[in-house]
């Protein structure tokens, strides 16, 4: 072996051992912990092994079925609206007209502000009473009466997606806005002397060219929105009555507020294997990513 | 001559429409911003008015002095700059040694370690959490600076090789190779010749794990619950108790920790735009 590949080896070493101790190994230990029963109350008892029971319990957990209803449905709305939105974005992002800059820049404001302090700056802006968007919605006369944004269970989700889809879309025009800038201006103009209409040249012409671009950044997107955490947890906190808790968020509730290690790792392991199907779905982006 | 001035009325509405979107799309981004910001000025009854004041009736500075009174923040800050400094650190470290093995040695097995970051970034965190938070109690690294550090860096490496190592591809061959030739080591080599030629792309790289480390919540919740070594974010949630929340408190803080950052990313914005293109798609 080269000297110089002995160094590769050595090169990768430490990467390698954090990522066996970091992600690994406790993948793999939270799928184990999923067939025992184990509390953190009766922890000097040690574990006991149940086989599947922890997985049986799951399927007849409500409020399981709950926070998976909520986090697909949150899943699939969110990450629409932000592809739409942010297609629409970029593609007038994508034109040469002035103030482009201020876009460019503004893009950027939600990105950078930390998701929990985004979380308490709608909190506020929801708010029924002080609230500022009762307050504008009423004086345009959208809306009779002020909307309970946070205490009813069907606005509560809509509340918490119209915050999400703030901080993300900004994010996911520039992905698609990348996407746009390697299509070669020459195609556009040979379709156009064609006599292309706008459909034709949007559906033929530019959708085929970004898809490669567009479904990486809506795997990651759909990835990121299915664990959401750190929203949820400032807004709502999965209120009311559980109409907005996530996966995430009820897990962390077992482990870390009920103390149910057990079942928290086969929560754990559900979410897991979700994520692991919908990553198998967009298997052929991701070869190219690898490439 | 009707032909003509149909376009030229075409172009003034194009430009029309656009400006109705500029107005809305950067009015409603930076919205949340603004309020927040007059309302860190407000006095609590400003605050609570109904209908709310736009603008503060009257300006004061007591928010801002509440939130370092109420709860240790200038603290807060000082353990999230910490962390965030020494999870760059190591994902910067780390992260460009093994992208100089990805991109210019011959090792084996160099598509399944690229699968097993990619890997990193399809993950859900709460898979992990609960071992994480077993590991470093028996290590004695909770309520520890190293220890969330260790798990940010985790998080930041998969980036710092994608972006790293295609920086690393760029720089040609012969270089380093000469530098050989006139008897430096493998690792001199690499830190006195290849390291200063990728500086653009490691501070790229640090911005956003920077960034990253320094909004991390979900494991700094657990991993520091403790005061001494709680970070921002965490810290920003415990303002408010069951009875109470003091909202111009809340806004005053929020305002002093987004306000460092929006400048960063106002200043670097093209370096973090190339930066989060280019380094993969992380929500």
């Amino acid at each position: 072996m080269k000297s110089k590949d002995k160094m590769g080896y050595l090169f990768i070493i430490p990467s390698l051992i954090l990522i066996f101790a970091l992600i690994l190994y406790p993948v793999f230990n939270t799928l184990y912990l999923s067939f025992f029963n184990y509390r953190v109350q009766t922890m000097a008892l040690g574990k006991t092994f149940v086989g599947l029971r922890n997985f049986i319990k799951i399927f007849n957990d409500e409020t399981f079925f709950k926070s998976l209803k909520f986090t697909l449905l949150f899943t699939v709305v969110a990450v629409s609206m932000e592809t739409i939105i942010g297609m629409i974005f970029a593609n007038i992002m994508n034109r040469k007209l002035p103030g482009q800059g201020i876009i460019r820049t503004s893009v950027l404001i939600p990105w950078a502000i930390p998701t929990i302090i985004s979380g308490l700056m709608w909190k506020f802006m929801y708010s029924q009473q002080y609230g500022i968007i009762n307050h504008i919605f009423l004086k345009l006369q959208f809306i009779k009466e002020a909307i309970p944004w946070l205490s009813d269970s069907f606005v509560a989700v809509i509340a918490v997606i119209i915050a999400d889809v703030w901080k993300t879309t900004p994010y996911m025009s520039l992905l698609i806005l990348s996407g746009l800038q390697t299509i070669p201006i020459q195609l556009y103009e040979a379709a156009a002397i064609d006599g292309a209409n706008r459909k034709d040249i949007f559906l033929k012409i530019t959708l085929p060219l970004i898809k490669p671009v567009l479904s990486v950044a809506i795997l990651f997107r759909v990835l990121a929105t299915f664990r959401i955490y750190d929203l949820i947890a400032v807004l709502t906190s999965g209120g009311p009555a559980n109409a907005t808790q996530s996966l995430s968020l009820y897990t962390i509730k077992t482990y870390f507020d009920f103390g149910n290690i057990g079942y928290g790792a086969a929560l754990a392991t559900v979410t897991f294997i979700i994520s692991l199907l919908i990553s198998l779905l967009f298997l052929d982006s991701l070869k190219s990513k690898l490439e | 001559m009707l032909k003509l001035s149909d376009i030229k009325n075409n172009k003034y509405l194009v430009n029309f429409l656009y400006l109705i979107f500029f107005i809305f799309f950067v009015g409603t981004i930076a919205f949340p911003f603004i309020w927040q910001f007059l309302n860190s000025f407000k006095t609590q009854r400003d605050l609570f008015s109904v209908p709310p004041t736009f603008w503060p009736t009257e300006w004061t500075l007591e928010n801002y002095i509440d939130a370092f009174t109420r709860q240790p923040f200038l603290s807060y800050i000082k353990n999230s700059f910490v962390i965030a400094i020494l999870s760059t650190f190591l994902s910067i470290t780390i992260g460009s040694l093994a992208s100089y093995s990805i991109s210019r040695t011959n090792i084996k097995f160099k598509k399944t370690y690229l699968l097993l970051l990619l890997s990193i970034t399809l993950l859900p965190p709460i898979t992990i959490v609960n071992p994480l938070y077993m590991l470093m109690r028996s290590l004695n690294l909770l309520n520890s600076y190293l220890g969330l550090a260790i798990v940010n860096t985790i998080f930041g490496l998969p980036l710092a090789v994608w972006f790293l190592s295609g920086f690393f591809d760029t720089i040609p061959k012969e270089l380093e190779e000469s530098a050989l030739i006139d008897g430096a080591t493998i690792f001199q080599a690499f830190y006195k010749i290849i390291v200063p030629l990728v500086i653009p792309g490691i501070f790229t790289v640090s911005i956003l794990v920077f960034i990253a480390a320094w909004n991390q919540y979900l494991f700094a919740q657990i991993l520091n619950p403790l005061r001494v070594r709680r970070t921002i974010t965490v810290g920003i949630t415990l303002y408010q108790t069951d009875y109470t929340i003091p909202w111009g408190t809340i806004s005053a803080a929020s305002i002093i920790v987004t306000v460092p950052l929006l400048i960063l990313v106002l200043l670097l914005q093209r370096k973090i735009i190339s930066g989060m293109l280019e380094g993969g798609v992380k929500g």
